[in-house]
């Protein structure tokens, strides 16, 4: 078990904290085994459906960083949902200078 | 039995012409006619009947973008398993397994169409081959390929697009991923016929046998290229699948057992092969009638970004698959309309592509749709095509290809006069005669 811990607030606004998290997972798994609604990484964190996108809380968005330009391809997929601080959940890492990081489920495209 | 939601009050739906409700009443997706030219009945059914049952073929056809996402959202209830493996030589399982068992090595059922749990496992063994950034990779093997086998038809003049380009360039690029024999083209062609007329519901018993002798020889020939891999793994993904294996959470090591892993790169080679020719045949005839796409496709030629959209939005507009099979496992409401249990349904992504109220003007190529990821040529959930990334950029390399080699692309035949593959599973040009020039500079 691992001392990482990340806040995600899901499409519905429920807050979810989750700890005791291991370097490596990415968002998208650790949102899946926590049940955290709107996520749902069809693809198997492949960088291939945009079902895990999220917005990264401002104050993190340096330490994350932009996407390249495979993932900027799939979020482009839902340009009508995509904001600056748009990433693809599978693609975000847990490394101990994330510690903490906080992100919002960005609602399905329409 | 069928509820529909056009009597439920407080729900009215828009009135139906005659001509829809006819449709409704008499067609048929077993109808060649219908399966070759499918919006009119699409839309009568999106808009008079959206769960509708197809008598004749005995299926229920989901016709809605919200009704398939919402049977794609829950694999229990909408089997996969039980609605694939009924569709298989459906009315004939019996004898195709015998056929099977008893020259081609074996029955192995497609372990990639069951259901969670043991779905997940399977598919968590298959998804490290596939992601975007593995695929990436792959890419200047693909486009070499590609160029080779354009450059031998590009002065050519005149071709038939499917037979002489779309399928032996899809056929060229599998044999390169998989690590199969070169020379090997026809057979290949042959086999993926066979694999698909499985699940066609156009069969009968004569032409069942032959293509289940076509799939033992197809078997046959997997099996002994998987043995070599055994022993010797080289960079392809028959390597790939035969010694894929992950690490559970408890620290065991999962691995693929040998029929599972016949049975995945079997579908491998066909899933990956008959629908990528599908998606270059339709784009050969969008680029011979629409002067419209010819016009973006060269926009966007050298602009990755813009040419991703242009495939995508190609494969939303012209679904290489028409429609995949569920199976209900208990009695289901879906849409306001009652599904018993076991009932065989297909979810037509066809007609949710071209749900009006997710993709405005949905006839019309408009790479520029702000919610292009919406559409359903990929399924979805937790049966999301599994090759998709491959895919995208196998149509994408193509495109490219095609557009810097080709100019003029003209139909050598009437529009009326193209054929498509009999069946229900895919939307498939079956020849395309075209004239063309080489494009220069």
């Amino acid at each position: 078990m691992g001392n990482l811990k990340v806040t995600m607030t899901d499409v519905n606004g429920t807050v979810h904290a989750i700890g005791n998290l291991n370097e490596g997972e990415s968002l998208m798994e650790i949102a899946k085994a926590n049940g955290v609604e709107g996520i749902f990484g069809d693809c198997g964190g492949g960088c291939a459906c945009a079902t895990c996108h999220v917005y990264v809380d401002q104050a993190w968005w340096p330490k994350v960083g932009e996407p390249d330009d495979i993932e900027g391809a799939m979020l482009d997929m839902v340009a009508d949902v995509q904001r600056p601080n748009s990433r693809l959940g599978c693609q975000i890492k847990l490394r101990p200078e994330l510690d903490g990081i906080s992100v919002t489920v960005a609602p399905t495209s329409n | 039995m069928e509820t529909q939601a056009a009597d439920i009050p407080g729900n009215a739906k828009p009135a139906l012409t005659l001509d829809e409700k006819q449709l409704l009443a008499e067609a048929t997706l077993k109808d060649y006619a219908i399966q070759a030219q499918p919006h009119d009945y699409y839309r009568a059914m999106r808009k008079g009947d959206p769960v509708h049952f197809d008598e004749k073929l005995g299926s229920w056809l989901v016709s809605r973008h919200e009704d398939i996402l919402a049977v794609q959202a829950d694999p229990i209830t909408f089997s996969v398993n039980m609605g694939y493996h009924t569709q298989q030589a459906r009315g004939m399982r019996e004898e195709f397994q015998e056929i099977l068992e008893r020259d081609g090595g074996g029955y192995f059922p497609d372990a990639i169409m069951s259901d969670p749990p043991y779905h997940t496992r399977i598919r968590k063994l298959m998804e490290n081959a596939f992601t975007a950034h593995r695929v990436k990779e792959l890419e200047p093997r693909i486009r070499d390929a590609v160029v080779e086998l354009l450059e031998q038809v590009a002065d050519k003049g005149s071709a038939d697009a499917v037979k002489d380009i779309a399928v032996p360039l899809t056929i060229r690029v599998i044999v390169e991923q998989l690590g199969l024999d070169h020379g090997m083209e026809a057979k290949i062609t042959r086999w993926s016929a066979a694999v698909v007329a499985q699940i066609s519901s156009m069969q009968n018993r004569e032409t069942m046998v032959e293509n289940a002798a076509q799939i033992c020889e197809l078997q046959n020939y997997l099996i002994s290229k998987m043995r070599q891999r055994e022993s010797q793994p080289s960079e392809d993904m028959i390597s790939d699948i035969v010694h894929a294996q992950i690490k559970m959470p408890d620290g065991s090591v999962e691995t693929l057992n040998f029929e599972e892993a016949v049975s995945l790169v079997r579908a491998l080679l066909i899933a990956g092969n008959d629908t990528t020719a599908t998606a270059i045949g339709n784009l050969f005839l969008l680029l011979a009638t629409r002067p419209d796409v010819v016009r973006l496709l060269q926009e966007s030629v050298d602009d990755d970004r813009r040419l991703t959209r242009f495939v995508e939005e190609l494969l939303r507009v012209e679904p290489p698959v028409r429609a995949l099979s569920r199976m209900t496992s208990c009695e289901t409401v879906l849409g306001g309309t009652t599904i018993p249990a076991h009932a065989h349904m297909l979810l037509v992504y066809g007609s949710g592509n071209d749900q009006e109220e997710v993709f405005p003007d949905p006839r019309k190529f408009d790479m520029d749709r702000p919610n292009l990821g919406r559409h359903v040529s990929f399924g979805g959930g937790v049966h999301r095509c599994v090759g998709l990334a491959l895919a995208r950029m196998e149509v994408k390399v193509m495109a490219r290809e095609i557009a810097r080699r080709m100019d003029n692309i003209k139909l050598a035949i009437a529009v009326e006069d193209i054929r498509y593959l009999p069946t229900v599973a895919t939307r498939t040009i079956e020849h395309l005669p075209i004239t063309f020039t080489r494009r220069v500079g």
